[in-house]
């Protein structure tokens, strides 16, 4: 019976072109997902490789400058541009900061279209003078992108659904259920094995796609850093699946069917993340960040009324300093650097409570993002990608922290009075963006296969029991 | 023969249990949506006046200082929050809402709510906007999708035509029968909108007549959805088949097709990135414009013409202080870097801006879209037009503190310290959007499309429906 069933399926199938179209509309739709993710990618990297060859050539002027400066030749460039200066270099020749996309960054635009991958911290200037958005129409970051994850959290599902919300519906308009249940099989075990059938495409099509792509985009990685995307996808599609396979004994008549789960698809897809990302905000509303600018003005004016007393102060604090203090030494940079220290000590926990709240909120996803599989699956891909909220609050704090270490090396220099020379080149530091890691990639896939199990179970559990089984055949 | 269709019809929708649940859905989701960004219009407008307010005394409270110290200091822009924006919130959500504008440098706006945001925000906020082009759309098509399909299926169809009624007539009392509740209940919504946007305290500039346009935008977006809609049920056999068909009408217009054209606007039209742009700026400072006259080359020819017109040998023998004068001019000089590096910008977003238009042509939803976003004051080109009044004025805040260092100091007296009461005769930073007409008139080329549309599908549904 079973393998009667399989065959005649199948072959109906292929006839009527269904799987003719699923294929083509599968593969379509992924490699111009991919396409543009691969884009994005690229442009990523040569605007970071860009930015790697400006600074080599500033660079090279620089070492050329201090040479001349050396020898005592005297140069052209202005006075405070002199890299004999510390704070010359620290201001005019910074390093890049660079946030690297990873092996799977094409998978899932996320946060990437918000923030830029590099920055070049300076000596001077507070930590919100880095700023970490990027210039780009904002009507792209409305629309959001044509990626990958789009694909599969979006319009996946709706294809399983176009796919399968009449399996049982159409056998009875057509009038062949009657024929069937003249056959030792129940209904629910008949469905699941129509399911099965567009399952198993679905999922052949997905593995076949998915390692094209990998021999198409990915060099230089093992075929294993692809498997997390097919798992995580493929749970995804059984969920569907199992969503469809529950409507179809439930509901009743075709179009029935189709509302009832594009309105499960509008729940979990658009309304529930919505929702939950409003409560987020609620509970963990960010604080003003118009009035966060008045903190900062009233601070710095401070500041710059006392520069004078904070230096005395700083150099109390840093008897290293003091003692080559010849006092008539004081520049401009002197005073600014202590006062700006001074600032940034201030307003530290005032930056630090937005970074906390986004924490908070992040966290509070975490909790009930298992409300709806698409939030699983978008943070899941986000975190694969190295795209997420989290990867960049990570890359803020990883460049907060070498800048820091950027003016700590440069303020010996300055409050030294010890000029900067060709030989200290080599021990400029520089960043080495270090990715999150995360392993809770097979985690999310069992969760996801087990809600689509148990949603099955419910289904062979009930039965048909929402439709009177008398009804199902008579109507 | 139009009005007994359009009364079975309604009739019928009332009874049907899925509509009444779907409409009473997408008021309840309205009514959330609306509660939601009023409270955060609210409470943005209050931080807007408070920090617009602190910011003020900040700058007014200096006390003695030098011009140019004040320069550095410098003050900053906040954009406002108009009424409209209580429906659509465009693409506010991605812009800066604040501009710091200093001596020497045109800074871009900062603090966009979305990078304060986690990537759930990427999902969609619950705001009006998303219930009036995403959802509103969709209940159409569970509105319409069976329309001719079940009179088919029930076979009431070949009783329909033994009656000897034209397609036409059939056609007008089913459309009718979907856009009067669409048309009603959206009329009622704005109405309510209207009266409580005027009711808000401080609430800005509203228009009624900005509203009214608005709601005409958004009947003809629900036209031809109702249209297609109703072309695919003329056309199908099957009610199963005409819903999955306008699903995908829908998803292609409202989500498939707006996303692959901002992956097709970001790549053939591309902004450089942020340090790109600071960095050919910075080019155009050392090099001069395009790499003609370098300033400091300018400088000198300025300093020989201002001593030959004043008819003196030195610098100290002017009248004003020329350090500031020159000061006043490397500002003019720079303000010209700006604005060319901005225009190249412009040009880009001039040319997305017209992919999209093209793009129009597979999606109603974009001009549709980009209308409602223009009308509510919520889209890029008002916070363009927001950022270059910001620069105007930052201009003429530079222009205004060189004057005074110029006119009270003499020449190297860097010592000079202005009044405490000068920094009250700067007027403070103001900013009005485009008017109605300003708006419209920009973006005739969405209303043509939109009305293009409209026309095509009407005639979709009406001249190649001969017979059902």
């Amino acid at each position: 019976m079973y393998k009667f069933n399989f065959i005649y399926e199948l072959k109906s199938l292929v006839r009527n072109g269904w799987i003719q179209l699923l294929t083509l509309l599968l593969f379509a739709l992924f490699f111009f997902a991919f396409y543009n993710g691969q884009e994005k990618v690229e442009k990523r990297k040569s605007d970071i490789q860009a930015a790697h060859t400006e600074v080599k050539e500033s660079d090279r002027d620089m070492l050329k400058l201090l040479d001349s400066v050396e020898r005592g030749m005297t140069v052209t460039a202005s006075r405070w541009t002199i890299p004999s200066k510390p704070m010359a270099v620290g201001n005019y020749h910074p390093r890049v900061a660079a946030m690297d996309p990873g092996n799977l960054a094409f998978v899932a635009t996320g946060q990437s279209d918000l923030f830029t991958h590099y920055v070049k911290p300076k000596t001077s200037g507070d930590d919100l003078a880095l700023n970490f958005t990027e210039i780009t129409n904002p009507v792209q970051q409305l629309f959001g992108s044509f990626d990958p994850a789009f694909v599969i959290i979006f319009l996946l599902p709706l294809i399983i659904i176009a796919f399968t919300y009449n399996v049982l519906s159409s056998e009875k308009e057509s009038g062949t259920l009657r024929l069937l249940a003249s056959q030792p099989i129940s209904v629910a075990a008949w469905v699941l094995q129509k399911m099965a059938i567009r399952l198993f495409w679905v999922i052949l099509m997905i593995v076949v796609i998915l390692t094209m792509v990998f021999y198409i985009h990915i060099d230089g990685a093992s075929f294993g850093s692809i498997i997390p995307v097919i798992g995580i996808t493929i749970g995804y599609a059984l969920f569907w699946f199992a969503l469809a396979f529950v409507v179809n004994l439930w509901v009743g008549s075709s179009s029935k069917n189709a509302i009832a789960l594009i309105g499960l698809w509008l729940l979990f897809a658009l309304l529930v993340p919505s929702l939950l990302n409003q409560m987020g905000s609620t509970l963990y509303p960010m604080p003003s960040r118009t009035l966060m600018i008045n903190q900062l003005r009233t601070a710095k004016a401070e500041a710059t009324k006392k520069q004078d007393q904070i230096l005395d102060n700083f150099l109390r604090d840093h008897p290293e300093y003091a003692i080559n203090d010849p006092n008539q030494g004081r520049s401009f940079y002197h005073r600014y650097m202590a006062s700006q220290q001074l600032v940034r000590e201030e307003l530290q926990p005032v930056v630090q409570r937005f970074e906390e709240q986004l924490q908070k909120q992040q966290q509070w996803i975490s909790q009930l993002k298992w409300v709806s599989p698409a939030i699983i699956v978008q943070q899941e891909l986000n975190t694969l990608a190295g795209t997420s909220t989290r990867d960049y609050e990570s890359y803020r704090k990883q460049v907060i922290d070498f800048a820091e270490t950027w003016r700590q090396h440069l303020m010996p220099f300055l409050y030294n009075n010890q000029p900067f020379a060709s030989a200290d080149y080599k021990n400029l530091p520089a960043f080495e963006y270090a990715p999150l890691n995360s392993n809770t990639t097979a985690k999310t896939i069992l969760v996801l296969i087990v809600i689509a199990m148990g949603i099955v179970g419910l289904g062979f559990a009930k039965g048909i029991g929402f439709q009177s089984s008398k009804g199902i055949l008579t109507h | 023969m139009i009005q007994n269709t359009f009364k079975k019809e309604l009739k019928e929708l009332s009874r049907d249990g899925r509509v009444r649940i779907s409409f009473l859905l997408v008021i309840l989701l309205m009514a959330v949506a609306t509660w939601i960004s009023k409270n955060q219009y609210s409470a943005t407008n209050e931080q807007y006046k408070e920090a617009e307010t602190a910011e003020r005394h900040i700058w007014e409270g200096q006390g003695e200082k030098n011009p140019h110290s004040a320069a550095h200091y410098g003050t900053y822009a906040f954009k406002p929050k108009y009424p409209l924006s209580l429906i659509d919130h465009g693409v506010d959500k991605f812009t800066g809402t604040s501009i710091f504008l200093e001596a020497h440098k045109r800074n871009e706006a900062q603090f966009s709510k979305a990078a304060d945001q986690t990537g759930l925000a990427r999902f969609g906020d619950l705001t009006p906007d998303f219930v009036l082009l995403f959802i509103l759309p969709l209940l159409i098509v569970f509105l319409g999708y069976n329309a001719f399909t079940k009179e088919r299926e029930m076979g009431t169809l070949v009783l329909l035509k033994s009656q000897g009624t034209s397609v036409w007539k059939l056609i007008l009392g089913k459309w009718l029968a979907i856009f009067a509740p669409v048309f009603i209940s959206l009329f009622l919504l704005f109405v309510v909108a209207g009266i409580v946007l005027s009711n808000l305290k401080d609430f800005g500039i509203f228009s009624w007549e900005s509203l009214g346009v608005l709601f005409l935008v958004y009947i003809g977006y629900y036209i031809i959805f109702i249209n297609l809609v109703l072309f695919i049920s003329s056309k199908v056999k099957k009610s199963g088949i005409s819903l999955v068909l306008s699903l995908s009408a829908w998803i292609l217009a409202c989500l498939a097709v707006p996303k692959a054209a901002s992956n097709i606007a970001e790549s053939q039209y591309p902004y450089p990135t942020r340090q790109e742009f600071a960095a050919s700026i910075n080019k155009d400072q050392k090099n001069g414009i395009d790499g003609h006259d370098p300033w400091n080359k300018q400088a000198k020819l300025l300093e020989n013409k201002v001593l030959k017109e004043h008819n003196v040998d030195s610098l100290e023998q002017l009248p004003f202080n020329f350090d500031a004068y020159r000061m006043q001019k490397g500002e003019e000089h720079t303000a010209e870097i700006y604005f060319k590096h901005y225009n190249h910008l412009k040009t880009q977003f001039e040319q997305q801006s017209s992919l999209y238009r093209n793009l129009a042509v597979l999606s109603p939803f974009l001009p549709a879209r980009f209308m409602s976003m223009a009308i509510a004051n919520t889209d890029y080109a008002t916070h363009w037009d927001f950022a270059d009044a910001a620069e105007i004025y930052r201009v003429e805040l530079q222009a205004f503190l060189n004057g005074n260092f110029a006119e009270n100091s003499t020449y190297g007296e860097w010592s000079y310290r202005a009044d405490e009461s000068t920094w009250k005769n700067m007027p403070a930073f103001e900013y009005d959007p485009p008017e109605l007409s300003e708006t419209l008139g920009r973006n005739t080329s969405n209303l043509v499309v939109l009305m293009v549309w409209i026309l095509v599908s009407f005639s979709l549904l009406f001249f190649t429906t001969k017979k059902l």
